[in-house]
């Protein structure tokens, strides 16, 4: 390829950067020997490099010449995934060294059996989350372990020469880790105390156990072993299918107890370990010492033990051990099972913290939108009390009561009681959304903190915009404001009301870009009425049916007639009414990012003119909206015609005064547009957006975070029954495209100046 | 005309069939039938609302008469036609028309599936009128209080496509329908399926699990019917294995990934 070509290409890859131009000289100039295909298949990775490491795809595009040499092309992108998965784990220097070591590290490694995380991981993913019946998340880690959120797994296994058995191995990692989680090891709360844990500062109970001991990593060892004890005795009855095949397994690696050096407790815990891999561990525990253990042994495999035991159980083995204490080595751990992994109590704090803020800012929010929904005169006390309170000296946080009602409690019905809730004597009745929120969060951290309402209460009297920034000045708000949910891939869940969609009107702007448009157009125009008219069609009766709605007299006369006249007579006697009218209703969605500025923008408008017109022959039904907004408090819709509303010069004129505003948040423009759709009844229900690129807010709404909540809210689209579809100007295909909209539901203009002949043509063909 | 009798006997159920109730489903629907007021079942697939129905007729001893309703379901299809007849014109009772003739019950199976013009004849059977015009006769037909109306839909999936219409809803008394408690879902397996209780228990938990996977990209787990089905391969001599596999698994789903995780739930269950 010639370099200016090449040169091109790269920087819009690279885009929005602009990298230096001797830099990029120095880069490509190897390129310039390699063929177009080569060149293709490098590039093609730059995308998912460079937004990660500059410095990493640099190396890369460096080091791929002679790379080639030994990996073959088709191989690259697997290569390249890898590559990333070494940075994210271990950073740019492991990656860097990955890269280089193509040949041992990568071509040679011994293949027999190995398993990729990667290849696997949805696999396992749905897997963990049927059996568990929690939206647990799975994540490649230096160690095997959960924070109760996340089950970190080896990035790859090799332990067994046959791949089914190492993905069995990577069932068994996640199935004890689930049965940690489920059987509540990490939280096990204070057995004395009786509150939960209740707030964010506070730490496990099992820290200060453990660290109650002379030796606490010894105490930690006991406790994480008897745990996976029980952990195995709960599987053999969840999953005794699975408990069985790892039975079954060649043989177990049992972790290297060669050193004779050890500690006498290290010895005592391998010595357990050992027999309960070879499944020797219960009987032989009969007769020995301990009588605390052998009851528990023997509970394990009747009634059952639960935490609380185990810790019993710890006491009295560290008991036995204190005589030994003084001889021998300090205890400094053994080497944990593979599918036990590490107990990482710190971990799971984090988790708990972050889950306590989260949610909380999650509840904050909900409760302050329902709060700004009550009567003004309720909130204004409210806010009234609150002040007082803040002013007062009696604290800074709000008095709340929760009302579960205490006629249900301990019922089957508790669940589902309302709930009602009193800040500051105010008695203030909840949703049953919001009432199930607080209750959630009341279940999992024992408490509401009283800020939390104070500050719901203080963004209710805000106009509950909990940050948002005034926008640039335009037409006023149509209606209040609605919230929708958003997709976060990260975890695999949503983030409840998170983005506020107000409606808004367009700034009032005469223009003569309509008439204008018309004329230009005008012999397209024309053509295009009559092309549509053609596509509509309404109900039809169609005579002489065999079978139908109603008789046709017509027909029943001449079949009679033909009767008596000796002639053979035609059964064909019915009317039957024909609907293959077209039932068909369309949102229109314009994108009015700023990016749309000059040319794009003005074919978008002037392909919406001809649209309309179009439409306007057939009798679609149609809506058309502008969007655009800043951060997820700011999203906004423009009004440019609703389904109901006739086209007229009020609807010309906004679409004369469509212009670029702000960012492009795609995920709650599309949830409103279904959401519009779905009231509608029409058979048909298209949803087109119009836009110039990529998902993108001027928070972290960008990349992978955008797409992917982009691509759930058209799921959630495509599962109300609606066919999404995108047009896109843009100059070349991107990948992401396929993933958001499926391969045949989007299409590229890349010439701007022919949207507006081909946006008729694109619908024509989607709706005939 | 008139002699609607023969046909009806044929939906008279008159073996018991087997129903374990999941509430007090069956007392409502009995208070609901001697109030005359139509019923509407909602739940998930495979879940009972039809073997409900079929216990409900054998209990209130009536005919039942059911229609699948699907998009192209007229009124006609429902209340009947004219035929034409060695010359001469016939009226023909549709489904409807006949059960409220003979007092019969009516079940219109999936009724969010029939258009919405044809859902509008049923308006003044399921008020306090009870009546049907057929208007083609000129006829006005009043419900003995024998007759009873019932429609049936799945709320899980195409909800917002094909919603009842307010009007429609708001006539019935509704039962809500789910996948039985898990003992109670053991034991309609055992029964149904002729299975030992250990391995109905196994098909049940594997049912459950795939429940679980609402948002990991199955909108409907698998249901009471597949376990049930899988029981049936498993008496006759398929491995239990095999049998999960063509009677849960794969009817399931047919995304790849998702196979690989069910069947992973299997294997890891028996
Ligand atoms: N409560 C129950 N008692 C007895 N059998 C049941 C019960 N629930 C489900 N079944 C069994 O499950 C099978 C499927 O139930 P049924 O056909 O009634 O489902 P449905 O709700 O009508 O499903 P669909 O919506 O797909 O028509 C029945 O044949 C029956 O064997
Ligand atoms: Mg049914």
């Amino acid at each position: 390829m010639n370099f200016p070509a090449l040169n091109k290409q790269f920087y819009h890859l690279v885009a929005p950067d602009i990298p230096n131009d001797w830099e990029v000289e120095e880069l490509l100039e190897p390129y310039l020997d390699q063929s177009d295909e080569v060149c293709q298949e490098v590039f093609k990775c730059i995308p998912a490099i460079w937004p990660i490491s500059t410095s990493l795809c640099c190396d890369f595009l460096r080091i791929i010449p002679e790379t080639l040499k030994i990996l073959p092309l088709s191989q690259l992108s697997s290569w390249v995934g890898e590559i990333l998965d070494r940075y994210e784990l271990d950073g740019l220097r492991a990656a860097q060294r990955f890269m280089r070591d193509v040949e041992s590290g990568y071509m040679n490694r011994s293949n027999a059996g190995l398993v990729l995380l990667g290849e696997v991981e949805g696999r396992l993913l749905t897997f963990i989350r049927g059996v568990a019946g929690r939206d647990l998340l799975i994540a490649p880690g230096n160690a095997v372990f959960t924070d109760t959120e996340t089950i970190f797994l080896p990035p790859e296994l090799a332990v067994f020469s046959a791949s089914a058995d190492n993905i069995l191995l990577y069932k068994l990692i996640l199935a004890f880790q689930w049965a940690y989680i489920a059987n509540g090891t990490f939280t096990l709360p204070d057995p004395i105390a009786q509150e939960p844990m209740v707030d964010s500062e506070s730490s496990l109970w099992l820290n200060t156990f453990f660290a109650s001991f002379p030796q606490p990593l010894f105490a930690r060892d006991c406790y994480f072993f008897l745990e996976t004890v029980r952990a195995a005795r709960f599987l053999e009855q969840a999953l005794p299918g699975l408990m069985r095949a790892w039975a079954k397994l060649p043989c177990f690696i049992l972790p290297g107890a060669e050193d004779k050096n050890i500690s006498p407790q290290a010895a005592v815990l391998s010595d357990l370990q050992s027999r309960f891999l070879n499944g020797s561990l219960l009987e032989a525990w009969q007769e020995e010492h301990l009588p605390v253990l052998r009851d528990y042994w023997r509970r394990l495999l009747g009634e059952g033990v639960n935490g609380k035991d185990s810790v019993e159980a710890v006491k009295a083995i560290c008991a036995a051990q204190a005589s030994h204490e003084a001889e021998g080595e300090e205890y400094e751990g053994i080497t944990p099972l593979l599918f036990q992994g590490e107990i990482r109590l710190s971990a799971v704090e984090a988790v708990h913290r972050q889950r306590f803020l989260r949610q909380g800012e999650e509840l904050v929010h909900s409760l302050a939108l329902h709060l700004a929904s009550l009567p003004k005169e309720q909130l204004e006390q409210l806010l009234r009390s609150e002040e007082e309170k803040e002013n007062g000296a009696t604290g800074l946080e709000s008095d709340v009561t929760m009302i579960m009602d205490s006629e249900f409690a301990g019922t089957a019905a508790e669940p589902q009681a309302p709930l009602l809730i009193t800040i500051n004597n105010e008695e203030v009745q909840l949703s049953e959304e919001v009432a199930e929120q607080v209750r959630q969060f009341h279940d999992e951290f024992g408490h509401l903190p009283g800020r939390f309402l104070s500050s719901a209460v203080g963004r209710a009297g805000e106009g509950l915009a909990p940050d948002a920034h005034p926008g640039p000045e335009q037409g006023g708000e149509l209606q209040a404001p609605i919230c929708y949910d958003e997709w976060d891939h990260r975890r695999k869940g949503f983030r409840k009301n998170w983005c506020v969609v107000t409606i808004k009107e367009l700034p009032d702007l005469r223009s003569g870009f309509i008439r204008q448009t018309l004329s230009k157009y005008h012999g397209v125009v024309n053509r295009l009425r009559h092309q549509f008219e053609m596509m509509r069609t309404s109900d039809r009766f169609a005579r002489r049916q065999r079978d139908g709605d109603d008789i046709d007299l017509d027909a029943l006369v001449e079949s009679l007639a033909d009767g008596r006249a000796g002639l053979p007579s035609s059964d064909r006697l019915f009317i039957k009414l024909l609907r293959d009218e077209r039932d068909i209703a369309v949102v229109f969605l314009i994108d009015m990012s700023n990016s749309t500025a000059g040319w794009v923008g003005n074919a978008i408008k002037e392909s919406l003119v001809l649209m309309t017109e179009a439409l306007e022959v057939l009798g679609d039904r149609y809506a058309i909206y502008g969007f655009s907004g800043m951060r997820r408090t700011r999203c906004e819709l423009f009004h440019i015609k609703e389904f109901d509303e006739p086209y007229g010069e009020p609807v010309r004129e906004r679409i004369g005064a469509i212009s670029p505003m702000e960012y492009t948040r795609m995920g709650p423009a599309i949830r409103h547009a279904t959401s519009l759709l779905a009231k509608t009844d029409a058979r048909v229900r298209l949803l087109i957006t119009l836009t110039d690129g990529k998902p993108e807010d001027y928070d972290d709404y960008k990349g992978e975070y955008a797409i992917e909540d982009t691509r759930h809210a058209l799921l959630e689209a495509k599962m109300a029954g609606i066919h999404p579809f995108c047009i896109t100007i843009d100059h070349q295909a991107h990948d992401y495209m396929d993933h958001l909209y499926g391969p045949v539901n989007y299409i590229f203009v890349n010439d701007v100046r022919k949207l507006p002949l081909r946006m008729p043509e694109i619908y024509r063909v989607l709706t005939s | 005309m008139g002699g609607a009798n023969i046909p009806l006997e044929e939906h008279r159920i008159v073996k018991k069939p087997y129903y374990l109730a999941q509430g007090s489903e069956v007392e409502i629907a009995c208070a609901a039938y001697r109030s005359g007021l139509p019923l509407l079942l909602k739940g998930p697939t495979g879940c009972g609302k039809t073997r409900f129905m079929q216990y409900l007729a054998w209990k209130l001893d009536r005919p039942l008469i059911t229609v699948s309703c699907h998009d192209d379901l007229s009124t006609s299809d429902l209340v009947g036609r004219y035929l034409i007849r060695a010359g001469e014109a016939v009226w023909m009772d549709g489904p409807l028309t006949l059960a409220v003739r003979a007092g019969a019950i009516c079940y219109l199976d999936e009724v969010v599936e029939a258009r919405k013009d044809t859902t509008v004849v049923i308006h003044p059977l399921a008020d306090d009128r009870r009546e049907l015009p057929i208007e083609k006769r000129g006829e006005l037909l009043i419900a003995p209080p024998e007759f009873m109306l019932a429609v049936s839909y799945n709320p899980g999936y195409q909800s917002v496509l094909k919603d009842l219409k307010p009007s429609t809803r708001q006539r019935f008394v509704a039962l809500s329908f789910n996948y039985p408690e898990l003992e109670q879902e053991v034991d309609i397996v055992c029964q149904e399926g002729g299975l030992e209780r250990d391995v109905a228990l196994s098909l049940v938990k594997l049912a459950i699990m795939t429940r679980n996977l609402k948002d990991s990209g199955l909108p409907e787990g698998a249901s009471t019917r597949l376990l049930i089905q899988a029981g049936k391969l498993i008496g006759d001599g398929v491995d239990i294995q095999t049998a999960c596999r063509v009677a849960v698994v794969e009817p399931l789903s047919d995304d790849p990934e998702m196979l690989a995780a069910v069947e992973d739930m299997v294997g890891s269950l028996f």
